[in-house]
């Protein structure tokens, strides 16, 4: 079946996944210039997969209270899981002027990513043992790689409002962010609150890559927000087309790889990745030639 | 007179020890040291004589765990947060890799604690550019600050810490890799900034000549307060007492007798010297 075939005859099923995607697709596009300059992208990973402990955690519940919950309580547990799971990576990997950061931010990364992934195999095997036949349980695959055909018109109402907070948020803070992630003591000497950004940014981090879960999967979700920063870094070194670029660009690779995925039958998540790849390396070897 | 003067930092009794893993490495020692408005002052001390530290100290980024410190009156975050201190750090902690103009940078030093509605005013742009023409930038404020030399970025992060007007400058180890000429132009360039902006400057660093060349005061520092005087006072046998056996490495034709580390007494932690006695040559 190919993208007209969803567009004009299953159009319930193609435009809340195309609406969604689009809007999460411009969220990554926003923070991902935060995440690559400010080398969060391994932070993405660990929330992402602690997404997974939030879904375990989520699934658990359900079955050992026998009540199928709604996709939006299963959504908000996972959300709480991963901002606590952000916070906990920022708290941990934070140093302190004369004091000893407890761990460092890629071991605290590699703590938290670990604790969630396993305790979200262990819940997850056993809501698919004790789950009721009403509360169904979503199979692993469209777990870790994404089901973005899932997605129906409450999902991507949530993903336009996901946006709208991101970008709020982004925009409310700019200032402080940029300086926070350009020069981050001197933010702190010129009165900045660095914790407080560095703990709001990991909020919003948070929200966009929980919402990208549903698109790409806890495995891939991440790409979301390191791909489409890096590749317009590598075109332009203006603050402004950076972003304008780097939004357009994972919109344009997001559009090609659900196109790409309806017409070949790829799983449309890991599509939309492997196009962000090749615009990654068409603009690499575009910024190699200019400069 | 210098004694009219405001106060601009009041450094009370300090002392400063960091946690290491088995004991508490001490920094500050019960260091007090005054500086007045309009002064340039130099701190010079041996690497790991807690210089940093006491700036940091007086930027409020790190609480003395005794003693006090006031920066015009204020408290040191207050003064900080107030613009009143700008600040050039050891090493620059800035991401090369931001797509941000030479302009951007400066301007960002100025807008960063506007709220999210509020646009940087007219005049906020001109003093940008006043400051970069002040450290002989303004003909690269559109260059993107990943392209420019070392010494260029220097000037720019001091562009960007005069540019929202401070009242005090500070300087942590600004000329480190930084050859003679380029020494003697720093300590032109400061002088101008100074009388252009009635700036206080305090300059930490553990090059002599940089002292010598840039500041009308020195303080030495290796956890105590040795010396708190103009340059002329400053002997070869507090040199000693400051930097041990590393004075001759760092001024040569200095020769160091044994009347130096034992004829200054403790008590020369104060604001002068104290010691009383000649030392010879001065610097």
């Amino acid at each position: 079946m190919n993208t007209i075939t969803y567009m004009t005859e299953l159009g319930d099923l193609y435009w809340p996944s195309v609406i969604a995607a689009l809007a999460i697709a411009t969220i990554g596009g926003i923070v991902s210039v935060f995440v690559v300059l400010k080398r969060l992208a391994f932070v993405g990973q660990g929330v992402s997969h602690a997404a997974f402990g939030g879904v375990g955690l989520a699934l658990a519940l359900s079955a050992m209270i026998r009540v199928a919950f709604s996709q939006a309580l299963i959504a908000t547990i996972v959300l709480g899981f991963s901002v606590i799971a952000a916070l906990v990576i920022e708290r941990l990997g934070r140093t302190r002027p004369g004091r000893e950061s407890h761990a460092r931010t890629d071991s605290a990364i590699g703590i938290v990513l670990a604790a969630s992934m396993g305790l979200g195999f262990i819940l997850y095997g056993y809501a698919t043992r004790h789950a009721p036949p009403s509360a169904p349980i979503p199979d692993l695959e469209s777990v870790l790689f994404g089901d973005i055909l899932g997605v129906r018109w409450t999902n991507a109402i949530v993903s336009i409002g996901v946006l709208a907070i991101v970008s709020i948020g982004v925009w409310w803070i700019r200032r402080a962010l940029i300086m926070w992630s350009f020069d981050e003591q001197a933010a702190r000497v010129m009165g900045v609150r660095t914790e407080r950004i560095a703990s709001v940014f990991m909020v919003l981090l948070a929200i966009g890559v929980v919402s990208a879960v549903q698109l790409a999967g806890i495995v891939l979700a991440t790409a979301v927000f390191v791909l489409p920063g890096a590749s317009a870094l590598r075109v332009s070194h203006k603050l402004t087309p950076v972003f304008v670029l780097s939004i357009t660009i994972s919109i344009v690779g997001t559009l090609l790889g659900i196109v790409l995925g309806f017409e070949l039958d790829w799983a449309i998540g890991p599509s939309i990745v492997c196009v962000q790849c090749v615009l990654y390396a068409l603009c690499r070897a575009f910024g190699r030639v200019r400069s | 007179m210098a004694e009219a003067r405001e106060i601009a930092v009041q450094i009370d009794h300090v002392s400063f020890s960091y946690e290491g893993a088995d004991d508490r490495i001490v920094a500050l020692d019960d260091v007090s040291l005054t500086v007045r408005a309009g002064e340039r002052l130099g701190i010079l001390g041996p690497n790991g004589g807690g210089k940093t530290t006491l700036l940091k100290v007086m930027l409020g980024e790190l609480q003395p765990q005794a003693g006090a410190v006031r920066v015009f009156g204020r408290s040191a975050k207050e003064a900080r947060r107030e613009g009143l201190v700008g600040w050039l750090p050891q090493r620059s902690g800035a991401d090369l890799a931001w797509p941000l103009s030479v302009h951007q940078v400066v301007e960002l030093g100025m807008s960063v604690r506007l709220g999210p509605f509020a646009r940087p005013k007219q005049e906020d742009r001109s003093r940008v550019e006043s400051a970069l023409e002040l450290v002989g930038m303004l003909d690269k404020q559109d260059r993107p600050i990943g392209s420019l030399s070392g010494g260029q970025i220097q000037r720019v992060m001091i562009a960007r810490a005069i540019a929202p007007r401070p009242k005090l400058l500070v300087l942590d180890e600004p000329t480190l890799g930084v050859d003679v000429r380029g020494q003697r132009l720093f300590a032109e360039m400061i002088e101008t900034l100074q009388h252009e902006l009635g700036l206080t400057v305090i300059i930490v660093t553990h090059e002599l000549r940089t002292v010598a060349a840039s500041a009308e005061r020195i303080a030495c520092l290796s956890r105590k307060l040795h010396f708190h005087d103009a340059p002329q006072g400053l002997t070869p046998g507090v040199l000693a007492q400051v930097f041990a056996h590393d004075v001759e490495g760092i001024f040569g034709e200095v020769h160091v007798d044994a009347h130096s580390a034992e004829d200054c007494p403790d008590s020369a932690k104060t604001h002068d010297h104290g010691c009383g006695c000649d030392h010879g040559e001065s610097p």
